[in-house]
């Protein structure tokens, strides 16, 4: 723009800007400032906190359930097999309509003994494997295959509280240094096998970790082959006490009706996570709504101070089109002011989220969560604001139209 | 909208302005009356053409700033219709009738309408910038042949009602056209002054082919007119 264009510019905006009350536009700001920092800190933090309920979704797809039977009276106690499903009550779930897919937890039949060298000392403790099908996993990691007759290094899946328990549990009070997955990802295990006479040792390696599965599991292929070897009954793996059941949607409330009629229950923290989840997504709508309403009452405000300083310069934009400045001429110049206003507020903003997200990344990495990106909430606020705006520029339009014509 | 031509000849001229049975809605009721009977523009056909020169003479409260906002498009509480070559110009829309305001229809309201926050020179500038018709050297000058060079930086509203009606009337010049609606242009101005004013209108008038319309009530722009018509 030529220094003349902008001259003129600056004439017809000396005009255009009387009666335009700072403290109006300045309280819009701050308001819409307010509402926008709310409601896009609310939806970062639900995705970020969120993601540490959806990381288990890296070995399992979202619908599976762990089903088992609840435990009661002194039958476990004695001996009694009465937690074990049986093949009819197997059939019966698999038949249900929320039904996909029924597959059984087969547990080993043997004593299991893990040890590892860490820091020069040598931890040691006794384990329980278990094993579901392979084709209930969505996601096969490269290293779950194992062929029992090349042999190699047992892949382990162990229960993602395991690390957290050690981390918030025994690391922080003991002075040991926390450990992240792929740390332990490279620690070297020995598994100790032995039952049936026999006994031997392998190699071992944590592939994975899960909140689904709350157990410790090998591959199937593994397990089979080693129950053979050094199990006292076989017959074990044929009446499984729990099935991991894959579901067309696991909120489905019949499913919830029908293990309550049959007296099971549903493993692993899946529920849990299922409520927590929900309270979050309480919670954060409930912010988000807040966030929303300050926003809309904001606009109000920027609303009602179009009108009143458009009322009280009619008389000058009148004026302007009677000279022959078409009314988008000056809508611009207030559309201009608005723009840059909102693009303020986005800035601003967008600058609280990112400060919010930092000041609880460390405390998400700990719990072996990452932060989600920033871009969609940074779309969303700015998709809001684009819109405020666009609304912005209709009424003013409309307004400086309407003046046209004083009677 | 804007692609919407509005003016009926190639050269984007208007060459007649027709008023047919146009009647103030404020009149409605006296069309018999002795003042509407003897109007030779209300109720009557009336046509205005590109190149003559008008002087419409009224006496006060006969409508003739009426007729200017109806022509000019600030006003449509009429009946009849008004037309330019043969379009209704009801049909306008507010970008419309900003495009002629630019390149077709000069105005000079009563009442000036002059920025009071802005300079002379800027109030001239205002309009002029819009339509690139004259150099600010020339905005000078017609200035001073108007006798208010002296004024160019005072602010409009320091000025007296005579030098704001001079500048007023340069502003009416900064742009091309074809019909140049002045409203009373020589009321509150001395003889000498009327005829320098008179003098820069016909020039300008006449460079660009344009009619002339003046109201007056009694104090004459010195326009050789073609036509009276009383209001």
């Amino acid at each position: 723009m030529n220094p003349e264009e902008n001259k003129h510019r600056n004439m017809v905006w000396c005009l255009l800007r009387r009666n335009i009350s700072t403290g109006q536009l300045a309280g819009y700001a701050v308001a819409t400032f307010v509402g926008l920092a709310i409601l896009s800190v609310a939806l970062q933090f639900y995705r970020d906190v969120i993601s540490l309920w959806h990381d288990e979704d890296k070995l399992f797809g979202e619908n599976y359930i762990v089903v088992s039977k609840k435990v009661s009276g002194f039958g476990g106690l004695f001996g009694s097999n009465s937690s074990a499903f049986s093949a009819d009550e197997i059939s019966d779930i698999a038949r249900q309509p929320w039904s996909r897919k029924v597959g059984a937890f087969t547990a080993a039949d043997f004593n299991v003994n893990a040890s590892a060298s860490l820091g020069g000392g040598r931890l040691s403790t006794s384990l329980f494997l278990e094993t579901i099908p392979d084709e209930f996993f969505d996601i096969t990691p490269r290293e779950w295959d194992y062929d029992p007759q090349r042999g190699g290094i047992v892949p382990i899946i162990i229960p993602k509280d395991y690390l957290a328990l050690y981390n918030f549990g025994y690391a922080a009070s003991h002075g040991m240094p926390q450990l992240s997955e792929s740390m332990i990802g490279m620690l070297p295990l020995k598994l100790s096998l032995s039952g049936n006479g026999d006994e031997a040792t392998v190699d071992a390696r944590i592939v994975g970790f899960s909140s689904r599965l709350n157990t410790i599991a090998v591959p199937e292929a593994f397990l089979e082959e080693a129950n053979r070897r050094f199990g006292s009954k076989p017959e074990t793996a044929q009446s499984p006490s729990r099935l991991i059941v894959k579901v067309s949607d696991k909120a489905d409330p019949a499913i919830r009706s029908y293990l309550s009629d049959k007296g099971y229950e549903q493993g692993g923290d899946v529920s849990q996570s299922g409520q927590l989840t929900f309270f979050l997504r309480l919670t954060t709508s409930v912010v988000v709504a807040i966030g929303v309403v300050i926003t809309l009452l904001s606009f109000f405000i920027l609303v009602l101070s179009i009108y009143l300083l458009l009322q009280k310069n009619r008389r000058k934009i009148h004026d302007l089109m009677l000279l022959g400045y078409f009314p988008e001429d000056i809508s611009k110049a207030y559309v201009r002011m608005v723009t840059v206003i909102n693009a303020g507020v986005v800035c601003l903003s967008a600058a609280v989220v990112f400060i919010a997200q930092m000041l609880w990344t460390s405390q998400l990495e700990l719990m072996q969560a990452s932060p989600s990106s920033l871009w969609l909430t940074f779309t969303a606020m700015v998709g809001i604001m684009a819109v405020l705006t666009i609304l912005s520029m209709v009424i003013i339009r409309r307004r400086v139209c309407a003046t046209f014509r004083l009677s | 909208m804007a692609s919407r031509s509005i003016t009926s000849s190639a050269s984007g001229h208007i060459g007649c302005i027709a008023l047919s049975h146009a009647l103030p809605k404020v009149f409605k009721g006296e069309e018999n009356t002795e003042i509407i009977q003897r109007s030779g523009v209300w109720l009557k056909d009336l046509k205005f053409e590109r190149g003559h020169r008008y002087l419409v003479s009224a006496e006060s409260g006969t409508g003739k700033s009426s007729m200017c906002a109806f022509i000019y498009g600030t006003r449509t509480d009429y009946e009849g219709a008004i037309r330019f070559d043969n379009q209704d110009i009801r049909g306008y829309a507010a970008r419309d009738w900003c495009s002629l305001r630019r390149r077709n229809i000069a105005y000079l309201p009563q009442d000036m309408r002059l920025f009071p926050e802005l300079t002379v020179l800027e109030n001239l500038q205002i309009k002029n910038r819009l339509t690139r018709t004259y150099t600010d050297a020339r905005l000078m000058e017609l200035l001073d042949m108007l006798g208010i060079a002296d004024k160019a930086s005072e602010l409009g509203a320091h000025l007296s009602v005579g030098q704001m009606q001079r500048v007023a009337i340069i502003r009416a010049l900064c742009q091309p056209m074809d019909f140049l609606l002045l409203d009373e242009p020589v009321s509150h101005l001395d003889q000498r002054n009327n005829r320098v004013v008179a003098d820069v209108i016909d020039a300008v008038a006449r460079q660009n082919g344009a009619a002339v319309i003046a109201t007056s009530v009694g104090n004459h722009l010195s326009l050789d007119f073609d036509m009276t018509i009383s209001l």
